[in-house]
């Protein structure tokens, strides 16, 4: 799979503990014209190095523009000397080092230590153009096929491959994720990509908290420079986005999730866990490493993806007996619990009941991802859920809350760019439930009902974005 | 209009269409939209020379699905189905021409299959679908209780335009026919539009096609297959293809719930056979699909035979395949069926079975 070549290679690392502060947009550009930052609302632009000369930069820089250069690694020394230089903001290294060469983020953090002026970003591959699809697509041999076998619209996302990505780097290397605009023509007269391409490019690195590297058209810079009144009606629209994006909370945070993933190896995970979030399905992925007893606290359900140690296996062991979930994909281990016999067994399967909870052991790897997600949601059950959408298809859900705090905050982003009631259920209990879109100013006042220890409320009308804020009851938990 | 798609055949997007189709139509331009709508996306192709007139055209198609779902949704409160799910036990209501149209026509499909298509199984479903989207399974006393209000014939049509139900608890789910219905009216807005060649796809699971792509005589639908093996294909042009099949079994766990539910245990149909319906609308393919699927191959087979210009496909996960009904025909990998295919070659589609909406 192209888009995991370099996610695959993402393999050792610390953990990172928190998502990231906030997400930042930045824009990718061809030429070294553009109206100035304060006109536009962009902040970061990135320039592919070596083709850029200095003159770009600085141009762009006198325009109010952060300057990023975007290198392959084998060229970090050089870009990293040119972005001193030109005073450019920072560097974004595009691949990863050959084998036998230190890893990248080895390298990388020799390069923070040294060179403290400089900002420095990776960029995971695999990015694709957040959208929501239909079934008729173009096929190699240009036949019109269906894109999937479900009625269930496909959306495509990068939450999977920002989770992977955060949990395979260190928290000290920060990531950045791009993607390609796929092509598509546009009625004469009408851009492509459109205001709502581009909103929901921001919107879902909003709200998977995640940089995006966001390409800018060549015809669009160019028309905007030049005043083209159609062309700053649409980036008029992108702005809105933009300042709703910049308006995010800024303190470090963590995600609510009930669900632990754990993984060691991207390549195996990576089509399960882009449905597990298809399906918004909360979770957290860690390598096996970061396996703890303060983070198994944190969550009801378990999936492993990979070889454990003796002691993590006795770990989830107990962590099942309280009552929790443990589902292991292809294991090839020997696990204490298989000298009894399996609860139940399937074709490919077998269950165990350990104390209040189960381990649940799939003996092949996962064939079909969309089915394994909906398993899994029924598997952890409503009552293990942290948070659940309904009727709305193409709405994506992430939460997230401060460290020591039970306050928390959605980011929800709507895929189909048509206006959805959208249903929420989120496990605790709150004192107030408010929510912001680019559309609607912070805060408007949403009513809510408790039930069964959930709270329920409806976004009334969700176009692209909105945040929902949950105040917490002082003495009540959050998750 | 993020989802507008336009072109020519030959660039880009325009690859869409296949290599067989003659030269001549290398010039053909196409439209191509999409609208998330009734829980699935909605497709529309349409080839016109004149652009602008397919663009409006299938933007005034798929508001009229919008509109639709407005009336036929169970989801949305403010239905009205739902209405008529809240009141029509206590006293006649008057609905629309569509609504009353759809009920009469999934009652015919009820008489016709001995209750196997029945749109009053709504109660019952939910309690599925509650289990499919992570609730736990329904236990039997909420299956029986469920059961009791299941039964089109407590479905009383007052002509012109009014329907009453004798069950109190009687709740409607148009799932199983009302995306076909919606793909007619679409076919319909189309046409009005002066529109000759046009694709229509509901999520995939129900297809209409209006003419023939250019240089083609039929728009050539891939079928949805099991076992992988037969690649099974239909010809369509000015009829329709729709594809039913249970939910996929879990690997996970033992007993696993599914979107497709007999009316007379209110237990979720256990097969391993997708079936695809051929028909003259895609109102008929819809609710044809679901019944012959529940009726499963020897009786549905029976059924398909009574009916006019239907065909059906069963296929199970080893290929096994049954196939009944007059009209077109289904090419198979492998084999020649001459049973009324035309005979050049035509745009590849695929459908999918009919899902639930989680």
């Amino acid at each position: 799979m192209k888009q995991l070549s370099l996610v695959c290679a993402l393999l050792l690392g610390s953990i990172a503990l928190c998502t990231p502060a906030n997400a930042k947009v930045f824009f990718r550009v061809a030429m070294p014209f553009l109206p100035p930052a304060d006109k536009t609302g962009i902040q970061d632009l990135v320039l592919q190095w070596p083709s850029q000369d200095s003159f770009a930069i600085a141009q762009l820089r006198s325009q109010g523009y952060r300057v990023w250069l975007q290198c392959e690694a084998k060229e970090l020394t050089a870009a990293v000397t040119a972005a001193e230089r030109t005073k450019a903001a920072g560097v974004i290294i595009a691949s990863a080092p050959s084998s036998g060469q230190p890893t990248l983020s080895e390298e990388i953090r020799s390069y923070m230590a040294t060179h403290k002026n400089t900002a420095f970003r990776v960029l995971i591959s695999g990015g694709k153009q957040p959208q929501m699809k239909g079934r008729l697509v173009v096929e190699r041999n240009g036949v019109l096929q269906v894109s999937s076998p479900s009625t269930q619209p496909w959306l495509d996302t990068n939450l999977a491959i920002v989770r992977l990505a955060q949990a395979t780097y260190p928290d000290s290397v920060p990531t950045i994720y791009d993607f390609r605009w796929e092509p598509a023509e546009a009625p004469a007269g009408a851009w492509k990509p459109d205001a709502e391409d581009f909103a929901l490019a921001i919107a879902e690195s909003d709200a998977d908290r995640a940089d995006v590297i966001i390409d800018f058209p060549a015809p669009l810079q160019k028309a905007l420079n030049e005043g083209d009144q159609q062309a700053w009606s649409l980036w008029k629209k992108v702005m809105l986005y933009l300042k709703f994006s910049s308006q995010a909370q800024k303190a470090k945070t963590q995600p609510v999730a009930g669900l632990g993933v754990i993984v060691n190896e991207v390549l195996a995970s990576y089509e399960p866990v882009n449905l597990m979030a298809r399906h918004n399905l909360a979770f957290e992925v860690i390598r096996p490493s970061a396996l703890t007893l303060a983070r198994l606290s944190t969550w009801n359900s378990v999936i492993v993806f990979c070889s454990l140690t003796a002691e993590a296996a006795a770990m989830l062991r107990d962590f099942a007996a309280k009552g929790s979930v443990v589902i292991f994909v292809n294991p090839h281990d020997e696990f204490p619990w298989h000298s009894a016999a399996p609860d139940r067994r399937e074709a490919h399967s077998a269950a165990y009941t350990i104390g209040s909870g189960q381990i649940v052991e799939l003996d092949e790897p996962v064939i079909d991802p969309e089915n394994f997600a909906r398993d899994i949601r029924r598997l952890i059950g409503r009552e293990r859920s942290a948070i659940a959408l309904w009727n709305s298809l193409t709405t994506l859900v992430t939460a997230y809350r401060k460290e020591d705090l039970r306050d928390a905050t959605l980011y929800l982003v709507n895929y189909a760019d048509q206006p959805d009631n959208v249903q929420v259920q989120v496990r605790g209990h709150f004192r107030q439930v408010r929510w912001e879109s680019p559309e609607v100013p912070c805060c408007a006042s949403l009513p809510f009902a408790e039930r069964d220890g959930f709270t329920e409320f409806t976004i009334p009308s969700l176009r692209i974005a909105a945040r929902v804020h949950l105040d917490a009851e002082k003495s009540s938990a959050a998750h | 209009m993020r989802w507008a798609k336009y072109g020519l055949l030959g660039a880009n997007l325009a690859m869409l269409l296949v290599a067989a189709i003659e030269r001549s139509a290398q010039s053909a331009t196409f439209v191509h939209q999409k609208r998330y709508v009734m829980g699935t996306v909605f497709e529309i192709v349409i080839y016109d020379e004149d652009l602008p007139k397919a663009d409006a055209a299938a933007r005034a198609a798929l508001d009229e699905v919008v509109r639709l779902d407005g009336v036929m949704s169970n989801y949305k409160p403010e239905s009205e189905l739902s209405r008529l799910n809240r009141t029509a036990h206590l006293h006649p209501i008057r609905v629309s021409r569509e609504l009353y149209d759809v009920i009469e026509q999934s009652i015919y499909y009820s008489r016709i299959s001995g209750g196997q298509f029945d749109i009053s199984v709504g109660p019952v479903v939910d309690l599925w679908k509650a289990a499919l989207a992570g609730g736990s399974l329904p236990t039997t006393a909420e299956q029986a209780a469920a059961l009791r209000c299941v039964g089109y014939k407590e479905i009383e049509l007052l002509p012109p335009d009014r329907i009453e139900f004798h069950s109190e608890c009687m709740r409607l789910d148009l799932g199983a026919i009302g995306k076909g219905y919606a793909v007619d009216r679409v076919a319909e807005v189309l046409k009005a539009h002066g529109i000759r060649r046009a694709y229509i796809d509901a999520g995939g699971s129900t297809i209409y096609a209006v003419g023939a792509p250019p240089g083609a005589n039929a728009w050539n639908v891939q079928l949805r297959d099991p076992s992988g093996k037969l690649v099974p294909q239909i010809m369509l042009m000015n009829n329709s293809v729709s594809t039913s099949e249970q939910s996929a079994p879990s690997v996970l766990q033992g007993e696993a719930p599914g979107h497709i539910v007999l009316p007379q245990t209110g237990k979720p149909l256990q097969t391993r056979y997708a079936v695809s319906v051929a028909a003259p609308t895609a109102t008929a393919s819809d609710a044809l699909s679901t019944t012959l699927l529940l009726l499963g191959p020897t009786k549905g087979a029976a059924l398909a035979k009574t009916l006019h210009n239907v065909a059906a496909i069963w296929i199970d996960s080893d290929g096994q395949r049954t196939i009944a009904g007059d009209g077109v025909g289904f090419q198979l990998a492998g084999e020649r069926l001459p049973v009324a295919l035309p005979s050049a070659s035509g745009t590849t589609m695929e459908t999918a079975r009919k899902d639930s909406n989680q």
